[in-house]
């Protein structure tokens, strides 16, 4: 039913702006799309503490590669 | 299903990877791509790895874990309010399924994000990469965290350990911000090994209730705790080695300090069961391991209790709530505290056993007894005196059998006497001097000097009855007697029975001498023999052995001299004296020298034998043969003379009254040197032979008889008492005036004497027999008509002594070519040389005199000044009309100026000592 449809999109919609709002809140530099690929990841199963991990390693990669690059430049 | 669900986690996981990885503009394809291959593995790995998170699937309580972060890191509490409204906005949507994941996730990344800004690297050297904890927030960096080791040595460990608890805390894993305690166990089935961090960062006990995500949690460390209080190793806290523990990484600090404490006397115990185990050392000590042993044992108990309690704790509380633990009464401080008492001790033990080392016997027995004595703590004394009442059990039991039978039972040369084996076997003097030996260091404190001195003589003196003096029968019936048990803190009883044991020993050991070694008769028999006490015997004994020693020394014979002996003993009241005594006296020769005569080498001579050579030392008996020999010979000059004098009065009345015409005035002077010296020699030998040797003796019966008298004191009194004779008697190195040198001379000088004195008489006699041949020749010429006299006569009248050659005189042989001056004369005939052989014989007479007059005097002089009364004496004695007149002696010539002055002083204690003696 697209009603429900829609309001499940809307409730949809809030949560993931509630849960935005909550990550804010909490500090954690997540984007709203990035927040709601990661809310898709948990609600399929994902052990949160592990994509939490995933996430801090890839940001800890990336700003070694931001020095490296910083480097070579310089 | 799966399938899909995995294509949408891809699917999703892409995108997101996508979004995170940022895309650089000037790197090539090729590094991009790598990284995006990097990213995708290590997001993979994740992911498979942990399918199932490792918390409680509550949703309230990730909610308060961020309500509580929220509160925490803004002073404000404006955003829980709205995290607040948030969160019941979000629970009142339908849409979400895993909403406490979601919260979960979301704190998590809040944390890290939060440690991300301090840019932190990731290079843990030791482990794989991801495992490592953004703990450090306080702008240090970390090299990851390493395995821990806290190894807990002494100095930390005493620092670690001081009851304050940690002084600091170790910097590497200091986490500053305290973090909402998730205040929830987890049984721990399935946990993975300590090794693997995978509890959510930060996470650690912020308050008392000391339980939840952390690892390992403290169920486990409660589990393990009995074995690491026993010294085992356990899963999460092993031991490395000998002395060190480690313990669990990445543990709060509260936790790690608590396992510190823990960590103590499992430390302790594990050395001690070492040291109980191990077994060098005496017998004290192995009873110092077995005291420990106990004490461990008990500890062991308190082990054992723990571990009932925690097990009972622990399977009360699976699957409970958090704090379920807690609320059972079994914490990890409440651990500490139960074993607190037990680490005092335990660590008392250990300092003890560190200071041990290499001690044994009494030392060791000192060293516990001063932590009884000077450690104010009374746990320690109280400690300290129940492992003495063990420890010294060894040591009493050394003692007992020594006290009791004087035996020496110490195969580890652990007591404070100990058996010097080097001594000398030479009879009983070194067996009661050197064989058993006191070292001072093994006394132990627990008893005095004092009581250690006369346990030594206890025990030396029954080792002496039973050995010297074979008498042991006594000692056993004494040892069954009087044995008893002793034993430590039973000072009372201790020093009674020792004084007890000392009196009945003591006075047993002196018995037995006086009765079955008759010391006293022996020691009376040496002063009758050898210090001349027995007049007659004496007597008897010279006169018949006179002739016989004036020979020369190489012709006397041993036989001889003991069958005068046995006569001389017959004749006496020494015949009176015991069998035993007379065995042991003998007449013997010294080494003979060459042109000695007789009287040199003469002696007497006492046996004795062990044990009372204990007392008669070998050095006694030389000095008894000193004295003895000094004696022998004043009285053999006494002798002398005495013959002579008694020869002179009963001749004067005969032959001598006849010549006095001639030989008048020699006679005279003759005589009176001699009663000079006899007075001489009688005052002498009053002097030694009473003032000294009975003084002495009196004095050494006196310490005899004493009723406290030991074997040492009588060895001493008999010692002091040779001395003071040796001394007093003229023959010690009294200040360095020899008195023996000058008596000597004195004594040959009036040796002398009487031979020129008998010399003078065989010239008066033969004058005599010359007169009275005369006479009858005058007679028996005027018989016959003739004149009686005529000059023939007198040309023709030789000496008496030389026989011409044509007249057959008889000649009077009265020993003139016996004696051993130098021959008096010439031997040239005629009157005149009976005329020179009178007046030499005068002038030798006249020579003799003044010397032996000088002599005195110097003498005398020394005498005055001695510091001993008796000498003194002496010297007052043999001046007391003041005939001589002493010399003082000086450096630098002898027999020098007459002091007059001395003189003087001497005539008024003359005077007193007469008005005394009167």
């Amino acid at each position: 039913m697209p009603a429900a449809d829609d309001s499940k999109r809307k409730a949809a919609r809030e949560t993931i702006d509630i849960l935005h709002e909550i990550s804010t809140l909490l500090n954690t530099h997540l984007d709203r799309q990035s927040l709601s690929y990661c809310v898709s990841l948990i609600e399929n199963g994902v052990n949160p503490e592990a994509l939490a991990k995933v996430i801090q390693e890839l940001r800890a990669q990336n700003e070694r590669y931001e020095v490296e690059r910083a480097g070579a430049a310089a | 299903m799966a399938s899909t669900r995995e294509e949408r986690v891809d699917n999703a996981l892409q995108q997101l990877l996508e979004r995170l990885v940022p895309q650089y503009a000037d790197e090539d394809e090729a590094t991009a791509d790598q990284r995006w291959d990097e990213a995708n593995e290590v997001a993979r790995e994740l992911i498979d790895r942990d399918p199932e998170p490792s918390v409680a699937e509550d949703v309230n309580h990730a909610a308060d874990l961020i309500k509580r972060r929220l509160i925490r890191e803004s002073s404000s509490p404006e955003k829980a309010t709205v995290f607040s409204n948030l969160y019941s906005r979000l629970l009142a949507q339908p849409v979400l399924g895993q909403k406490w994941a979601i919260l979960y996730f979301l704190h998590q990344l809040g944390d890290g994000g939060h440690a991300n800004g301090h840019g932190r690297t990731i290079t843990n050297a030791q482990e794989a990469s991801l495992e490592d904890e953004p703990l450090d927030d306080d702008g240090e960096e970390v090299d990851g965290v390493a395995q821990r080791q806290y190894d807990v040595d002494t100095p930390a460990f005493n620092e670690a350990f001081s009851r304050n608890g940690l002084p600091r805390l170790p910097r590497s894993d200091g986490l500053d911000n305290p973090k909402p305690p998730p205040a929830r166990d987890r049984p721990t089935a399935g946990r993975p090994k300590q090794t693997q961090r995978e509890e959510t960062p930060g996470t650690e006990e912020q308050d008392q209730r000391s339980n939840g995500r952390m690892e390992p949690s403290e169920a486990a460390l409660l589990r393990d705790l009995p074995f690491t209080l026993q010294g085992l190793s356990s899963t999460n806290l092993p031991f490395l080695d000998k002395s060190s523990l480690k313990l669990p990484p990445a543990l709060p600090i509260p936790l790690i300090s608590l396992l510190y404490t823990l960590a103590e006397p499992s430390l302790l115990y594990r050395s001690l069961s070492e040291f109980v185990e191990s077994s060098e050392g005496g017998l004290v000590g192995q009873s110092l391991r077995s005291a420990i042993g106990l004490e461990l044992r008990s500890y062991l108990g308190l082990v054992a209790t723990l571990e009932g309690q925690i097990r009972r704790a622990l399977a009360q509380n699976d699957g409970l709530s958090h704090g379920g633990l807690g609320k059972a009464g079994v914490t990890l401080k409440r651990c500490v505290i139960w074993t607190r008492d037990a680490t005092l001790g335990l660590r008392l033990m250990s300092m003890l056993v560190e200071s041990a080392k290499g001690k044994k016997g009494g030392e060791l027995i000192s060293l516990v007894h001063s932590f009884a004595t000077s450690h104010g703590d009374p746990f320690v004394h109280t400690f300290a005196e129940r492992l003495l009442a063990s420890i010294t059990r060894p040591f009493y039991n050394m003692l007992r059998a020594w006290i009791y039978d004087g035996e020496l039972e110490d195969p580890y040369l652990e007591f404070f006497v100990y058996e010097n084996t080097e001594y000398e076997d030479s009879g009983a003097t070194s067996v009661w001097e050197h064989k058993y030996m006191l070292k001072e260091s093994m006394i132990p404190t627990i008893i005095t000097e004092d009581f250690a001195n006369r346990v030594f003589l206890i025990g030396k003196s029954l080792n002496f009855i039973r050995y010297g003096c074979g008498d042991s029968a006594w000692v056993e019936s004494y040892s069954k007697d009087a044995s008893r048990e002793l034993k430590y803190g039973d000072t009372a009883t201790l020093s009674t029975s020792i004084d007890e044991a000392y009196k009945t020993v003591m006075a047993r050991l002196i018995s037995l001498l006086e009765t079955k070694f008759a010391l006293f008769s022996h020691l009376h028999a040496l002063k009758k023999y050898l210090l001349l006490g027995q007049g007659d015997f004496i007597f008897l004994l010279m006169e018949s052995l006179a002739s016989n020693l004036d020979r020369p020394a190489n012709s006397q014979y041993r036989h001889t001299l003991t069958a005068q002996l046995e006569h001389a003993i017959r004749n006496s009241n020494a015949q009176y004296d015991s069998a035993d005594v007379l065995r042991r006296l003998d007449a013997r020769m010294l080494e003979l020298s060459h042109g000695e005569i007789g009287w040199d080498v003469f002696t007497l001579e006492y046996r004795v034998d062990s044990p009372l050579d204990v007392i008669v030392t070998p050095w006694a008996s030389k000095q008894y043969l000193k004295v003895f020999n000094f004696l022998w010979r004043v009285k053999r000059v006494e002798f002398a003379l005495s013959t002579t004098w008694r020869r002179l009065q009963t001749g004067a009345r005969g032959v001598l009254g006849a010549v006095s015409d001639k030989l008048g005035r020699d006679w005279k002077s003759a005589r009176g040197g001699l009663a000079e010296m006899v007075h001489f020699v009688d005052q002498l030998q009053y002097y030694i032979l009473f003032e000294v040797i009975e003084a002495g003796w009196e004095g050494l019966q006196k310490d005899i008889r004493k009723p406290d008298a030991t074997l040492d004191t009588l060895i001493l009194a008999h010692t002091s008492y040779l001395r003071a004779i040796t001394r007093k008697g003229l023959l010690g190195g009294g200040g360095g005036i020899d008195f023996t040198a000058q008596l000597h001379e004195l004594l040959k000088l009036m040796l002398a004497y009487r031979d020129a004195v008998d010399s003078l008489y065989s010239y008066s006699v033969a004058e005599f027999t010359r007169r009275q041949e005369m006479a009858a020749k005058i007679e028996t010429r005027t018989k016959a008509g003739r004149w009686g006299i005529t000059e023939a006569d007198d040309d023709a009248a030789p000496s008496p002594l030389f026989p011409s050659s044509s007249k057959g005189r008889p000649r009077t042989d009265e020993g003139l070519a016996d004696s051993p001056i130098p021959p008096l004369l010439p031997m040239d005939g005629g009157a005149e040389g009976e005329r020179n052989m009178l007046e030499q014989l005068r002038q030798r007479l006249k020579s003799l005199e003044t010397d032996f007059r000088a002599r005195v005097n110097i003498l005398l002089g020394d005498l005055a000044y001695q510091p001993d009364v008796d000498m003194r004496f002496l010297g007052v004695v043999m001046n007391f009309n003041d005939v001589y007149q002493p010399v003082k002696r000086r450096r630098q010539h002898k027999g020098g100026e007459k002091d007059k002055a001395a003189v003087t002083g001497r005539k008024e204690e003359k005077a007193k000592a007469d008005e005394a003696r009167a």
